[in-house]
């Protein structure tokens, strides 16, 4: 009984099934189609253009300031596109290919600037900038900015945002070790590098007991190809900078940059006052950084992490980069540009916004609105230094000054396939990290496959 | 009843004594499970503690088993985060619809390739197979572009109408089931007047209840979680899918990740899967006695 009950409602529900495929199809297939009909038509002169960007607060808040822009450009309608971190790459080649490119993006995924230049993916600004009789001065953006994202005298993107180098030190822990805070001063040449490493030792704690066990400093400064700048050693040929970000020769394997390894790894492997990245990601997680968790005294980290400070479970201040002998350059500048992309069908309006989200008063209404993301604008970066609950915004600003004039544009954004030189630095520097590998019979593999993806 | 007591006074006590000895592998074993499914459920407790959490207490190290205060809100504020009762129901029916496809056009398929006798049948077969070995991103721009010249770019129908169209590996796996049903059921159902189609829906159907429910419940899992094709084709927020929320609490590479909230969502996204599998189950027991084949 039951079961023929069963086999005759099977019928009807397939068919209503069926039914409500179909009516959805109808609908919505109605619904695109007269979109796309107003957008494209011409007929009104109103346009739409799409602003994409990641999901996540930080970057989302720009959906806030469209009434404003809507208001002062009513021919203008914007709209944000938006896909989660990971997927932020793999969705705008889609959209690229699919014919359906938004107007205006950020290198915000794994490929920097130098990818999307070297795919073609971006337009030359540089005309539409002379006919604007745009100023980066009027934005107060300095001209060294610019230059980040100009190749060969082309302007292909205008910076927004400006993260540093900066130091993160846990105060509980240099109260507890008895230790003075470091200098948040770039000039003082009392704060290097190894006295950095003595601080270190007196908070490192390494203990069979998992609660314990405490380090004392990260290193994490820019990505791991970055890192020998720092002591001085330049792996990539100077014409990088300058053609978009195809080296013509690296130097992986020169005697500078090992040394400049085997330093680094030394406090993992040798001083013993870092951690592991096994370590880390068993306090912190895949993606977590054990600093937040109270396990780490100094870390030498983006700027970006100060975002969090207000939720930190302790009291942190920030400091500057140690000196490192008459090193040039001790922070790692990460600057992103707004770029518009060739397959824009709106250019001139898309640059109009971009103009707008670069207005002093924009900016700084942006830090409020995205939780502290610092602007580009030195006016409004004033603000921005105050926005940290606990942590002095003197120190703030003698570190973002000091980052600046001792800063260099992170090699994530000017080398080209990036997200490939990363993955293999990662996957190959880890046999150095876990013991099993020296940096002398790692690094020619290194320099063999930089070569190749350069290449590629 | 009467006759037990009346066996004598020895077989009691060998009785008692083998139920003893018998008991004590039973509790051994019994308790060994207990220990094993709690050391299954450990994960799925800290995922519920951690929901429970306040946002510091999540960072501390190490962490609590239990939390300190009892943060209810944390169910209320998911919803305040994300528009997680939208992205909840947009899941459900997308989900829900993948189900019903994947079971009727894979149905069809795997029936006529169990019943059916065809020339080239089996390369048919194979070349169907063969797609399984087509990874999705290599599909991903050529059916995006598809789509998209047919106006469905942000809505639901790229989502749901492939599944309309079978799945290589869920029409292996009926057609390896039907092919298992005896010929006779299909020959007496001719006898009596039976068409294909009729064969399909009152035979077939009905006798393979634990593939259908394996069926479904792959389709629903799969689209349940999957994150890429949602990502490429939604582009208003009020038509995310659950898993696309759900990435983007942990997007900011700037901030410490809400891992409260993000434990509250994956308490709650567990819910239709767990159902699900209940009822499913329950079929699956059902479809073997019924068949009464097997």
């Amino acid at each position: 009984m039951n079961k023929n009950r069963k086999r005759k409602t099977l019928v009807p529900m397939l068919a209503t099934v069926m039914f409500i495929v179909l009516a959805l199809s109808g609908c919505s297939g109605g619904k695109s189609a007269g979109e796309t009909g107003n957008g494209g038509s011409g007929k009104g002169e109103k346009v739409t253009i799409t602003h994409y960007t990641i999901d996540s607060e930080d970057r989302t808040f720009i959906e806030k300031l469209i009434p404003d822009f809507e208001k002062e450009h009513p021919n203008i309608k914007v709209k944000i596109e938006k896909a989660p971190y990971e997927q932020f790459d793999s969705k705008l080649q889609t959209l690229i290919a699919g014919d359906k490119s938004p107007d205006v993006t950020s290198h915000y995924g794994y490929g920097g600037f130098a990818e999307y230049y070297n795919k073609d993916m971006l337009l030359d600004l540089t005309d539409i900038i002379k006919e604007d009789g745009f100023k980066a001065a009027d934005y107060s953006i300095s001209e060294d900015l610019m230059k980040i994202y100009t190749v060969k005298d082309h302007t292909y993107g205008i910076p927004v945002n400006m993260y540093v180098t900066l130091m993160l030190y846990n105060k509980d822990m240099f109260d507890a070790a008895g230790l003075p805070y470091p200098p948040s001063d770039y000039e003082d040449k009392s704060w290097t590098f190894d006295k950095m490493v003595e601080a270190a030792k007196k908070m490192t704690v390494v203990s069979d007991d998992v609660a314990k066990t405490q380090y004392g400093v990260d290193f994490t400064w820019a990505e791991r190809d970055m890192r020998p700048l720092y002591f001085g050693a330049q792996p990539y040929s100077e014409d990088t900078w300058t053609n978009g970000g195809v080296p013509s020769a690296t130097h992986f394997d020169s005697p500078e940059v090992i040394a400049a390894y085997n330093k680094l790894f030394g406090l993992i492997n040798t001083e013993k006052v870092s951690p592991s990245t096994e370590w880390s990601k068993s306090v912190a997680g895949q993606n977590g950084d054990p600093f937040v968790a109270g396990k780490i005294g100094m870390s030498v980290t983006g700027s970006w992490s100060l975002a969090g400070a207000n939720d930190f479970p302790f009291k942190i201040g920030v400091a500057a980069v140690p000196w490192n002998g008459d090193n040039k350059v001790r922070s790692t500048l990460f600057v992103d540009p707004l770029l518009i992309l060739k397959g824009s069908k709106h250019p001139k309006e898309a640059f109009e916004w971009i103009k707008f989200l670069l207005k002093n008063d924009i900016q700084e209404k942006s830090i409020d609105l995205s939780g502290g993301t610092p602007p580009v604008s030195t006016k409004a970066a004033e603000t921005y230094y105050k926005h940290f609950d606990g942590i002095d915004p003197a120190d703030i600003k003698n570190v973002y000054e000091g980052g600046v004039k001792y800063g260099f544009e992170s090699y994530n954004h000017l080398v080209t396939n990036y997200s490939q030189i990363n993955d293999m630095f990662i996957n190959e520097m880890q046999p150095i990290e876990t013991g099993h590998k020296t940096v002398e019979e790692v690094m020619p593999i290194i320099q063999k496959k930089i070569t190749e993806i350069i290449k590629r | 009843m009467s006759t037990i007591p009346s066996t004598g006074p020895h077989s009691p006590s060998s009785k008692v004594r083998r139920r003893r000895k018998f008991d004590a592998v039973r509790v051994m074993s019994f308790i060994s499970l207990v220990i094993i499914t709690f050391l299954m459920l450990l994960p799925l407790f800290f995922m519920v503690s951690t929901s429970l959490k306040s946002k510091r207490e999540m960072l501390k190290f190490p962490p609590t088993f239990l939390p300190e205060t009892w943060q209810w809100s944390n169910y209320k504020d998911i919803f305040d985060t994300l528009q997680f009762g939208t992205l909840y129901g947009n899941s459900l029916l997308i989900g829900g619809l993948t189900v019903v496809g994947t079971l009727i056009s894979s149905s069809l398929a795997a029936y006529g390739f169990a019943r059916y006798r065809g020339k080239g049948k089996n390369i048919w077969f194979m070349l169907l197979l063969s797609t399984m070995m087509l990874p999705y991103p290599a599909i991903m721009i050529p059916q995006f572009i598809l789509f998209s010249k047919m106006n469905w770019i942000d809505t639901f129908l790229p989502l749901i109408v492939p599944a309309f169209f079978g799945s290589a590996y869920n029409i292996f796996l009926l057609r390896q089931f039907f092919t298992t049903l005896p010929d006779e059921l299909f020959d007496a159902g001719r006898i009596d007047g039976c068409g294909e189609f009729r064969m399909w829906l009152k035979i077939a159907l009905p006798l393979s209840g634990p593939a259908l429910a394996t069926v479904a419940i792959f389709a629903f899992i799969y689209s349940w979680n999957d994150l890429l094709t949602p990502v490429l084709y939604l582009s208003s927020s009020e038509k995310f899918t659950l898993p696309v929320g759900m990435a983007s609490l942990t997007s900011s590479r700037f901030r410490i990740p809400p891992w409260h909230l993000l434990m509250v969502a994956s308490v709650l996204a567990m819910v239709p899967i767990v159902t699900l599998f209940a009822i499913a189950q329950k079929r699956f027991v059902e479809g073997i006695v019924l068949t009464g084949i097997k």
